[in-house]
């Protein structure tokens, strides 16, 4: 399960009770959503305090516009979609960046691929050590993995956490950044061959 | 007739796209073949895996001066 359908547990009587000013409501969808909207910011601004605040902007504007909410799509992809502008508001633009995303050569990969007197192809791509994840994950790997998806053009940015950390399926991601569904998964295509390519060198065994 | 496999470049497209995708369709189930006998692209998948499970696995620290926010927000609402 999503990390998004996990929390799209907030009763639609309570985005009614919301919608109409009611306190109690508001706040119940605020304690209910609070987490998703600060993780979600966090993994793509990596920044605690910019994502904090992030957290406020977006409640301020979800307040602001939920009568606008007309539940024909999920709660959770109407919310993205907010905190998506927050997050480029906070850039100081108005629009995705269109930029151009490059990305540098594998190691050791051939399309005609090396081959040993038997015809069997010649391991030529290093593979990765085995690394631990989380709690144990090194500060060294953790400022690496900020400083790479910092270089990630905010579009590709917002489609790689959406997609693949937040596990929100394609559809629900085209929505949230209006566009379509195959661009974004060019941009997921290209954002995480760009992110192979960054961690490659620490990686690799 | 025997099918031709993809290449490798090809192989690495499909992965970087599908890297969830159903295993078997036609083209997955010739990618799979491919990756039965490409050690270069077994090592690619494996560290394009690997690349996700990381920043899935990075928790973000904990939300600084919650009740705070909490209490911004309300303000706000009522100023509205």
């Amino acid at each position: 399960m999503s990390s998004a359908q996990q929390h799209e547990r907030v009763e639609p009587s309570i985005l009614r009770q919301a919608a109409e000013g009611d306190e109690r409501a508001f706040a119940k969808l605020v304690h209910g959503y609070e987490e998703l909207v600060y993780r979600f910011s966090f993994q793509v601004c990596r920044d605690r305090d910019k994502a904090a605040e992030t957290v406020q902007d977006t409640f301020i504007n979800v307040y602001r516009k939920l009568k606008q909410f007309d539940g024909r799509s999920k709660f959770t992809t109407w919310l993205y979609s907010i905190v998506v502008n927050n997050c480029l508001m906070k850039r100081r633009r108005g629009k995705l960046q269109q930029a151009t995303l490059a990305i540098g050569p594998t190691e050791g990969f051939r399309d005609e691929p090396l081959r040993d007197e038997d015809g069997q192809v010649i391991q030529t791509v290093p593979s990765w050590k085995e690394t631990p994840l989380d709690s144990v994950m090194n500060s060294e790997l953790k400022s690496l993995l900020d400083k790479a998806i910092l270089k990630l053009p905010m579009d590709y940015r917002i489609v790689f956490v959406l997609r693949d950390v937040e596990g929100q399926p394609a559809e629900e991601v085209a929505k949230v950044l209006k566009l379509s569904v195959p661009a974004v998964k060019s941009r997921l295509r290209r954002a995480r061959m760009f992110l192979r390519e960054q961690l490659h060198e620490y990686m690799k065994a | 007739m025997k099918t031709k496999l993809p290449k490798c470049s090809d192989v690495v497209r499909h992965i970087c796209e599908q890297l969830d995708a159903d295993i078997n369709s036609r083209q997955c189930r010739q990618i799979k073949r491919h990756l039965e006998h490409c050690p270069n692209c077994r090592a690619y998948l494996e560290s394009l895996k690997k690349t996700v499970q990381l920043y899935k696995a990075f928790s973000p620290p904990p939300m600084p001066q919650r009740l705070l926010i909490r209490s911004k927000i309300r303000r706000a609402r009522k100023a509205h």
